[in-house]
């Protein structure tokens, strides 16, 4: 537990120096204004980071986020007319759904996560584009998305929704049996299965999750704009990951943490905002966070933070057994 | 010496090649015929489907997506999964080639530089991951990272050829097929016989197979790991080249869809994701299955959103099907 909260500690640092360097070398960065963008953002790719952080710790992964986001975001600027809340439930719910038929899938057919979610990955972006006609679909009323739109200080109704279901996952995953038994199956399947842990429940519950945390940002920022296009969010993964390490999760599954992946999400958002005050274009991002998931990437190689030398780990403890 | 290493190596394959023996023989079969019975309803019902100049067409559109499958696949068939930084490498080296030619570098010269450049992100890639970092992540952000230095370096912009010396490479034919097409045709012979003859082919295999007894053998997992991506870089940067010597330019989207693509062939010819099992031939056919598709999807006036739908279903079919045919052979 101590060294736990010595790990939040040292990323808590890594994002305030991050912080302090920006609000230093931009007199805009550390403004109320500012502020209230980059937390709109960090709730952005906070959620899809949470959502895919918790099929790591599941030791699987969900890759099909960015689409699944698509459709959502489409369906609710396509339902909008029935007020703010019903089109996001309704946008959410779907995406449960979906992420908890791709789970069950995962485990019935004992497919490899990554490869189911790679074809869904392809076929729901083909849904986003037939649901939405193949162009930018328009919310009739733009006045629904008014409540999200909201300043609140330095939040928003988006930002504290998510900070909000943060806390609830967070809870969830530490103090439920159902999230105890992804940790479970993730850190060490063979002894879960042995001591009667189902991979059905834990599987289906971390990529039902995924899906509608990701349909959840889908259907908001999508909601904000009042506008939806077959297109958006493809470059969603890449943020969600990157925070989802830099938080600490494991690629080896069983460990990670909630609050280390908000600091990761709130970590790039720093910096994509300190990017684009500085009027850098759209792929110096890419650049930028690319890179930067590299270094995450050779810092927990040199550094053998748990979870360095995962894949191969991973390999040899599951063998053949879940690889089909 | 070669004797100490194969003999564990027949005795540890030989469990993995009993169970999925049935799989082994059905596949090729399966995916092959899938290819020609949509080939035969697309000649009866598309008229358009059989001229010689649509074949051409199908030809081309598989050759570049096939060429970078073949490299996935060696990466897939040393149970690394997949790259995601394919497009972008393929991209980068679209780029490069272009910027060569029109610095007035001789072909040659511009073609083994970019080859050497790819070869050169395949190894930085393929050291990471060799050190043991997933593939999936480290691509990922290899991808992306691509991505923004070639946007970076060519400040969002198209580069032109510049030079007809290009050419021929691009949209000449050989006894009237593309030049990109024989390409194809080649390197699935090489990879073949690379894959399935070779020391290193062996190796790929056995350590996809089975990691633990490919190490407890001596096999050299790392170097393994190194090489196949460098091979998958290749076949991007290949890529890369035959389509700006296409279209005379590079730019850096130029490849919106190529990972997905050359991952569809892979997983839609039934090489296992798990490693080890899986063929060069499998590779081809899936390529071949998807450009048909496409094809005939196109020349019925589908919409975009629509052929991808489907190309996504296919892959979801066949991925499931292939797992349910190896449960059932290994049960």
């Amino acid at each position: 537990m101590r060294r736990i909260s010595g790990q939040t500690l040292s990323r808590l640092g890594l994002a305030a120096i991050v912080f302090v360097l920006f609000a230093v070398s931009d007199p805009d960065f550390a403004t109320a204004s500012n502020l209230n963008t980059v937390l709109d953002g960090f709730a952005f790719a906070g959620l899809a980071a949470l959502g895919v952080g918790v099929t790591i710790i599941a030791g699987e992964f969900d890759l099909s986020i960015g689409s699944v986001a698509a459709v959502a975001g489409i369906i609710a600027v396509l339902a909008s007319g029935l007020g703010l809340v019903p089109a996001v439930l309704i946008a959410v719910a779907v995406s449960t759904v979906f992420g908890l038929l791709q789970g069950l899938a995962i485990v019935r057919f004992r497919i490899s996560s990554l490869v189911l979610t790679i074809g869904t990955l392809i076929a729901v972006r083909g849904i986003a584009y037939v649901l939405s006609g193949e162009t930018t679909v328009i919310a009739q009323d733009l006045s629904v998305a008014d409540a999200i739109k909201q300043r609140l200080w330095i939040f928003s109704p988006f930002s504290l929704t998510t900070i909000a279901l943060f806390v609830l996952v967070g809870a969830f995953l530490k103090y439920h049996r159902w999230g105890r038994e992804i940790f479970a199956v993730g850190g060490a399947r063979n002894e879960a299965q042995a001591a009667g842990v189902g991979l059905y429940r834990p599987i289906a519950v971390a990529f039902a999750l995924s899906a509608a945390t990701a349909g959840l940002a889908g259907s908001l920022v999508s909601l904000k704009s009042g506008s939806a296009t077959p297109i958006a969010f493809e470059g969603l993964l890449l943020p969600a990951v990157t925070a989802a390490l830099i938080g600490g999760t494991s690629l080896a599954g069983g460990t990670g943490s909630v609050v280390g992946i908000a600091i990761g999400a709130l970590t790039i958002r720093f910096i994509v905002s300190g990017l684009s005050l500085r009027g850098a274009p759209f792929y110096v991002e890419s650049l930028a966070m690319g890179t930067l998931l590299l270094l995450v990437l050779i810092f927990e190689l040199v550094f053998e933070l748990p979870g360095a030398r995962s894949f191969w780990a991973r390999r040899r403890a599951r063998g053949v057994v879940a690889e089909a | 010496m070669s004797q100490a290493v194969e003999s564990p190596v027949g005795a540890a394959a030989a469990p993995t090649e009993e169970a999925g023996s049935r799989a082994h023989l059905v596949m090729p079969v399966v995916v092959g015929a899938a290819a020609l019975l949509l080939a035969l309803v697309g000649a009866v019902t598309t008229p358009a489907f059989v001229t010689g100049e649509n074949v051409l067409n199908i030809l081309r559109a598989a050759a570049l997506v096939g060429i970078v499958a073949l490299g996935m696949t060696f990466v897939t068939m040393s149970g690394n999964y997949f790259s995601l930084s394919v497009q972008q490498t393929a991209a980068f080296s679209a780029i490069g080639f272009a910027a060569a030619m029109s610095w007035g570098w001789p072909l040659p010269v511009a073609v083994l530089a970019v080859l050497a450049l790819a070869a050169l992100i395949g190894v930085l890639q393929g050291g990471i991951i060799a050190a043991g970092m997933n593939p999936i992540i480290t691509t990922l952000g290899a991808g992306a990272a691509l991505f923004g230095l070639a946007a970076t370096l060519t400040d969002n912009r198209t580069v032109r050829v510049g030079s007809t010396a290009a050419e021929f490479l691009g949209r000449g034919q050989i006894l009237g097929i593309p030049t990109q097409s024989w390409a194809f045709v080649l390197l699935t012979i090489v990879a073949a016989l690379v894959l399935a003859r070779t020391r290193f082919g062996r190796t790929v295999i056995l350590v996809g197979a089975n990691a633990p007894a490919a190490t407890a053998t001596g096999l050299n997992r790392a170097f393994v790991a190194l090489t196949v991506f460098t091979v998958s870089s290749l076949g991007a940067g290949i890529a890369g080249v035959f389509l700006a010597a296409q279209i005379g330019q590079g730019i850096v989207n130029q490849f919106e869809t190529l990972n997905i693509d050359a991952i569809a062939a892979v997983l839609v010819g039934g090489t296992a994701v798990s490693g080890g099992d899986g063929s060069v031939l499998r590779t081809a056919a899936g390529t071949l299955f998807i450009a048909i598709l496409t094809n005939l999807m196109l020349l019925r006036g589908y919409p975009f959103g629509l052929r991808i739908l489907l190309q996504g279903v296919a892959v979801i079919i066949g991925v499931v099907a292939y797992a349910l045919l190896r449960s059932r052979g290994r049960s």
